[in-house]
């Protein structure tokens, strides 16, 4: 049976009919022309999709539309404000943080999420919070980069180098590893 | 889009998502954050046709200690808030690394910790779209007749693979279910019934409500161990969780391993906790003991390419402990 949903989506709400089949994504790209949000893996493995539900980053394509009723979302569309780009989109384009650009909505709302959090966050705490979103053009160098950058701009800091780790140029190490 | 049409129930009370959960039996499955029924939904092999959502129930999502010093934490928490609380990472650092570790971000936002309790178990034959089931007939857990893992015997040997509970397990934290006859708690090791076809325990229509984590004992630490083949985004290949507690002299009182990701269920390793009773805190890498940790684990169905998971495990089993009595000590580990 259908749904009626009520979705707040970038601070416009919309009242829809949806089947509970659906997925947010779904809704967000067919329903409400918001293609910004990347179908990738459509199954939470690659964080193309990743939208903001009540200010936290989650997979839209795990989320039933029917699920988001009455919450908070913003899509990457919702980034920009009066025609001037966020702070980590200006970033990502000053860095070239942007191959075949198919991930780069969900970095963005990743990044965007983590830094309203931890407005200084540590090299560790960046690769942590970038660590569900997959780059397959590999650009991970550049993103990094970016994210830097955005901290920079936004609250005039570096990352805490105590905390930064020297080894790593991805949040996806190939090799397997046992962690504590 | 869920690749069959569904009913969703959006109750508000437990009495009322019990109440769905009896009424539709086994076409009806609960709904906590969905990061693994909604690919399962996808992929078409799950056979719930009525999603019963909690998302609308209030509380059940809270942490906070108790008077005894042990955690109560609602099952309806996510594994994020679990992973970042300061009172689990104090009183249960096993519990807040094994959360830290499931899944990647995006999904701990989203997943329960009570969901990650109930997952389902897994297979590299059931796991899979409708186009890849389709080259052959559906293995058992998806609706067939055969096991293509545990051929001979033919009986489903997918595998438990969620990271909270071996932690869960080895602290001896109990679960509160909400059922059709009323509230009753267990030990979370007893929710499992150690099949791949239907891993849980626990009646069609209970909801696993609440997790009880007791105070620790003096002296005592906890670690949690995970082996995947990618860091994040990844179940894990073989999770171990130890908690030790030491005697006054610093040997052995007590130590409890749980192993996640090894059978249909995580299981204990009783040989391996006898032994270690009353002897000295064991090094990382401890040949001996963990041969005899691997011997007692006797065959493991790999529905992966892992050869070594047998010895592994058992290796994992003994850094865990050894990590878990440095806790106790107060020593910091790399």
């Amino acid at each position: 049976m259908k749904q009626l949903v009520q979705l707040s989506v970038n601070g416009q709400t919309h009242d829809l009919v949806v089947r509970p089949e659906r997925t947010l994504l779904d809704v967000l790209r067919e329903d409400l022309g918001l293609t910004g949000s990347k179908r990738g893996c459509d199954l939470g493995a690659c964080g193309a999709c990743a939208v903001l539900l009540d200010g936290r980053p989650v997979s839209s394509c795990l989320t039933l539309a029917v699920e988001a009723s009455g919450r908070e979302i913003v899509t990457v569309e919702g980034l920009a404000r009066g025609g001037a780009l966020h702070p980590v989109q200006e970033a990502f384009v000053e860095h070239g943080a942007v191959q075949c650009g198919f991930c780069t909505p969900g970095m963005l709302i990743t990044v965007t999420a983590l830094l309203d959090e931890h407005p200084e966050p540590g090299e560790a705490e960046i690769l942590e919070a970038l660590s569900g979103n997959l780059c397959r053009c590999t650009g991970y160098v550049k993103i990094l980069d970016a994210v830097r950058a955005a901290i920079r701009r936004l609250h005039g800091a570096a990352p805490r180098l105590s905390q930064a780790t020297t080894d790593r140029t991805g949040p996806a190490a190939p090799a397997a590893t046992t962690r504590a | 889009m869920t690749a069959t049409r569904i009913e969703y129930h959006a109750p508000t009370t437990l009495a009322q998502a019990v109440a769905l959960l009896g009424e539709h039996g086994p076409a009806a499955a609960p709904l906590a954050g969905g990061t693994d029924l909604v690919p399962a939904l996808k992929y078409g092999v799950l056979r719930a046709r009525h999603l019963v959502s909690l998302a609308r129930i209030p509380g059940h999502r809270d942490i906070a200690t108790t008077a005894e010093g042990g955690l109560s934490i609602g099952a309806f928490a996510t594994l994020a808030a679990v992973a970042r609380s300061p009172l689990v990472s104090a009183v249960c650092p096993a519990l807040a690394e094994a959360a830290a570790q499931a899944g990647s971000p995006l999904l701990r936002n989203r997943g329960t910790l009570g969901g990650n309790v109930c997952l389902d178990t897994r297979c590299w034959y059931y796991n899979q779209t409708e186009a890849w089931r389709a080259s052959r007939a559906l293995c058992q857990k998806a609706g067939g007749e055969q096991c293509y893992v545990n051929q001979k015997q033919n009986v489903c040997v997918a595998l438990f693979s969620a990271d909270t509970p071996a932690a869960l397990i080895a602290v001896g934290a109990r679960a509160t279910l909400a059922g059709p006859a009323g509230e009753r708690i267990v030990p979370v090791e007893a929710l499992y019934s150690g099949e791949g076809l239907r891993p849980l325990a626990k009646g069609e229509a209970e909801i696993v409500t609440d997790i009880a984590v007791p105070a620790p004992p003096a002296r005592s630490g906890t670690a949690y161990l995970k082996h995947s083949q990618r860091e994040s985004i990844d179940f894990p290949l073989l999770g171990a969780a130890a908690a030790v507690a030491l005697s006054p002299g610093g040997t052995i009182a007590s130590a409890r391993i749980a192993l996640t990701g090894a059978r249909s269920a995580p299981c204990r390793l009783p040989e391996l906790e006898a032994a270690l009773a009353g002897g000295p805190v064991p090094a990382e890498g401890d040949r001996e003991l963990a041969r005899l940790a691997t011997g007692s684990l006797g065959a493991l169905f790999l529905t992966e390419a892992v050869p070594h998971k047998r010895r592994l495990a058992g290796l994992m089993a003994v850094d865990a402990v050894a990590r878990a009595a440095a806790a106790a000590q107060g020593r910091r580990t790399p």
